[in-house]
């Protein structure tokens, strides 16, 4: 049945996505919930909550501020909010309640705006829609209402886009990709959206080469490239680095299911072996990206046909899927996947 | 410098229960996400939320029916062995938003959740079906799809309600759920010997005095839900002479116990206080026209309250995320002799009157309200050279990492002095680690 989920929890929420990009900004982040949401955000899909303060906070909607549409309040405690924390710009990220009572996100913005000296990003994502569309939301906003004005490009400096814990299951991972890039020849390396980067994403324009390692960093990169002709560039590193340690043979055919990205980057490196790969998502796939035969799973009856009829002799993906995989009788090879068990490699 | 928003107990006995000030009320503010506040603020979060609570119906099994969102933590629940297979999910896209499509559906997936399981060998004996906010906002008459999809599985469907929309409300959904998990009970020919305790989801300790007391006076059976085997156990809860309610949550679930099955109930409070805790069980004994011989018991507990005293000046920190009334606990504890230097509690006018008299014995006891924005910026002050403070509950623990925590936030129940008895041993393992 569409929808129906026997074996696996669902996936990571827009909401989840869009705080994951945020999160680290300096930013006061005001999810507009009722209470649930946030535990959901902070409790589960934002490792990085347990160990360092961030201003997250939930609008503690109640059943009549939903049904009387109570904006002026929400204002009133985003105004009493920003009194009293220091912070760079209020972010709004939706959730159910106000999708399903049609909040206009715009009109909250420029009433919040009026009274407050402050930038305010919109973030209407709705619970429903998965992370990566949310994450997708949140670096566009970003970029568009920070990124400064065109300027030289400074030489030898990468900006990294679609680098945060969901897409990229690795609590190292910026640490890592930041050395990648640094051994490549590049001087600087900017990973958007780490710690306290709002300056980076002001000076977007300078930076030579941009680079994409999820797709959620698309449309951003994207908007870069028409405002500074900023190019760029998709690949995941960290992909790469583990298809080294894949021991596959050639004409072996292996299915790599994970982020398109991570998932395309992996393929790249297993077919340099000899491989055959196809490879599946449960998330967005960027028809820029997608190879033929490429799959986009939508629910868990998609993955156990696949992995029944595909002839595999190889599954990279996360460990939760293995008791889907039915009558596979090849070798299940686990690589975490964050947005899928909330568990990190 | 920024700094968190605190009162005194004196300001706030002397502002009265109905001034109680605005920042420890939370629908007056933004709502701060500490992990302090994590447990208590999200119904499905951790501990006994909606989620678990649902399933404490014997052989249950749990259909969420939400926005993926809702039921995205839950991976952190279906970890635990005793929930393996016993979550399922039918998520909701926008048309079902605004269409209601997801309604027609649930039957459906239950017939399928429960051939599925069948398969495996393990067919339910009941299926709750949690609805959230959403469901809360389109005016669900989730009882009706209840009884729909019960059609096709033949095993009793009942619905729970998460909808942190109402935490606030007449019923919220912590009061709701306990309301759930015994609806199933029908009414039963009434055994003077048998008694229902309602209130927790887990059980009390083994220990605590209150099985022996009432075995003293002829009881024979003590049921809680969390101890029954099956759901033909569960249903002798229905033989219930009366029930005891173990916590104020409970009393709606209670008064349809007096109303449905004919049980009255007695409630009971979660003391700290020893003296209070025999208050209660000479009151007690006088309803059920009983004396219970507690002597002993006052005296164990009184006896490891001295013990923990010889450890030198103890102070605490007492937070909300633990088996105990904040406040009761602070005055309890003051009452003893040890000085409490703040709490992070919500006061309400149900507590209020801990706070008042609190306020005469340690009037310069802070209190914070772990929701409020400006707790961002709370940091420890330090301690008189020589002292030790103790922080009591896992949100207190987070407040002040550096020193002693005992989150006294176990599954299991303390309860009466045996209670007192095993807080006092807990703090005295940490103090003296």
């Amino acid at each position: 049945m569409k929808g129906l989920r026997k074996y696996l929890t669902p996936f990571a929420p827009d909401q989840s996505g869009a705080t994951s990009v945020l999160y680290a900004m300096g930013g006061i982040l005001v999810i507009i919930d009722a209470g649930g949401c946030v535990g959901n955000i902070c409790g589960f899909d934002e490792p990085r909550w347990q160990g360092a303060k961030s201003a997250i906070f939930s609008a503690g909607l109640r059943d009549m501020d939903a049904i009387l549409g109570r904006d002026e309040l929400l204002v009133k405690k985003l105004v009493m909010a920003a009194e009293q924390i220091d912070a760079k710009f209020i972010a709004l990220i939706g959730t159910p309640v106000p999708a399903v009572i049609g909040t206009d996100y715009h009109a909250l913005t420029r009433m919040a705006e009026r009274k407050l000296k402050m930038k305010i990003l919109p973030i209407d994502t709705n619970g429903m829609d998965l992370y990566d569309k949310g994450a997708s939301k949140a670096y566009f906003e970003l970029v568009k209402a920070f990124a400064g004005q065109k300027t030289e490009h400074k030489s030898h400096s990468v900006g990294i886009l679609g680098c945060d814990p969901l897409d990229m299951s690795d609590a190292q991972a910026e640490e890592k990709l930041k050395a990648h890039y640094l051994s490549q020849g590049y001087e600087q390396c900017f990973i958007y959206g780490s710690a306290d980067t709002l300056d980076w994403i002001e000076n977007a324009g300078q930076v030579e080469q941009n680079i994409v390692v999820s797709p959620a960093g698309l449309e951003a990169a994207r908007y870069l490239k028409r405002k500074f002709d900023t190019p760029y560039a998709v690949e995941d590193p960290l992909g790469m680095a583990f298809a080294e340690t894949v021991d596959a043979e050639a004409g072996q055919k292996i299915l790599v299911v994970d982020q398109q990205v991570t998932a395309g980057s992996i393929r790249k490196a297993l077919e340099a072996k000899g491989a055959k790969v196809t490879c599946a998502s449960w998330f967005m796939m960027d028809p820029e990206l997608k190879a033929e035969g490429d799959i986009r799973l939508r629910e868990e009856d998609d993955f156990t046909e696949l992995a029944e009829s595909g002839g595999f002799d190889i599954i990279i993906g996360d460990p939760v899927q293995e008791r889907m995989a039915g009558s596979f009788q090849g070798r299940f090879l686990p690589k975490n996947q964050f947005s899928l068990s909330g568990k990190q490699n | 410098m920024n700094s968190p928003v605190f009162f005194t107990a004196r300001e706030l006995a002397e502002r009265g229960r109905d001034q109680i000030p605005a920042e420890l009320i939370s629908n007056t503010h933004l709502i701060y996400s500490s992990p302090a506040t994590l447990a208590f603020n999200s119904p499905g979060a951790e501990g006994f939320g909606v989620k678990r609570a649902g399933l404490a119906v014997p052989g249950s099994v749990m259909l969420i029916v939400s926005p993926g969102c809702c039921g995205r933590n839950t991976s952190m629940i279906s970890d635990m062995p005793q929930y393996h297979d016993r979550f399922f999910y039918l998520t909701m896209d926008e048309t079902d938003v605004v269409t209601g499509r997801h309604l027609k559906k649930i039957p459906g997936a239950v017939k399928e959740i429960v051939e599925h399981l069948d398969g495996l060998g393990k067919k339910p004996e009941v299926v709750m079906i949690c609805i959230t906010c959403v469901d809360a906002l389109l005016g669900t008459d989730m009882e009706r799809v209840c009884r729909r999809a019960q059609e096709e599985v033949d095993l009793p469907v009942l619905p729970c309600y998460m909808y942190a929309l109402t935490r606030e409300g007449r019923k919220p959904p912590m009061v709701h759920v306990r309301q759930s998990i015994y609806s199933l009970l029908e009414p039963a020919k009434k055994k003077g010997n048998v008694v229902d305790l309602l209130g927790f989801f887990a059980p009390l300790y083994d220990t605590s005095e209150l099985y022996t007391l009432l075995q003293s006076i002829g009881i024979r059976r003590i049921h809680e839900i969390s101890r029954c085997k099956d759901l033909a156990e569960y249903r002798l809860m229905a033989e219930a002479n009366f029930a005891l309610v173990l916590g104020p949550e409970a009393r709606a679930a209670a008064e349809d116990f007096d109303r449905k099955l004919k049980i009255p109930s007695i409630e009971l409070t979660r003391f700290y206080d020893i003296d209070r805790i025999r208050s209660q069980y000479r009151a007690l004994g006088q309803v059920l026209g009983v004396t219970f011989e507690d002597e002993a018991y006052y005296q164990e507990a009184s006896s490891s309250i001295e013990t923990l005293k010889q450890n030198g000046p103890l102070r605490f920190s007492i937070g909300e995320c633990l088996n105990a009334d904040s406040f009761e606990l602070a005055l309890a504890l003051c009452k003893m002799g040890f000085a409490v230097d703040e709490i992070f509690g919500t006061l309400t006018e149900e507590n209020f009157r801990y706070l008042k008299q609190l306020a005469q014995i340690s009037p310069d006891t802070k209190v914070y309200s772990n929701l409020h924005p400006t707790m961002i910026y709370y940091q420890e002050e330090a301690l008189p050279e020589g002292e030790t403070l103790v922080a009591l509950g896992k949100d207190a623990g987070y407040y002040h990492p550096g020193t002693v925590c005992v989150p006294w936030n176990s599954d299991t129940q303390p309860y009466g002095y045996d209670g007192v008895k095993r807080l006092m041993e807990a703090i005295k393992k940490e103090v003296t680690k």
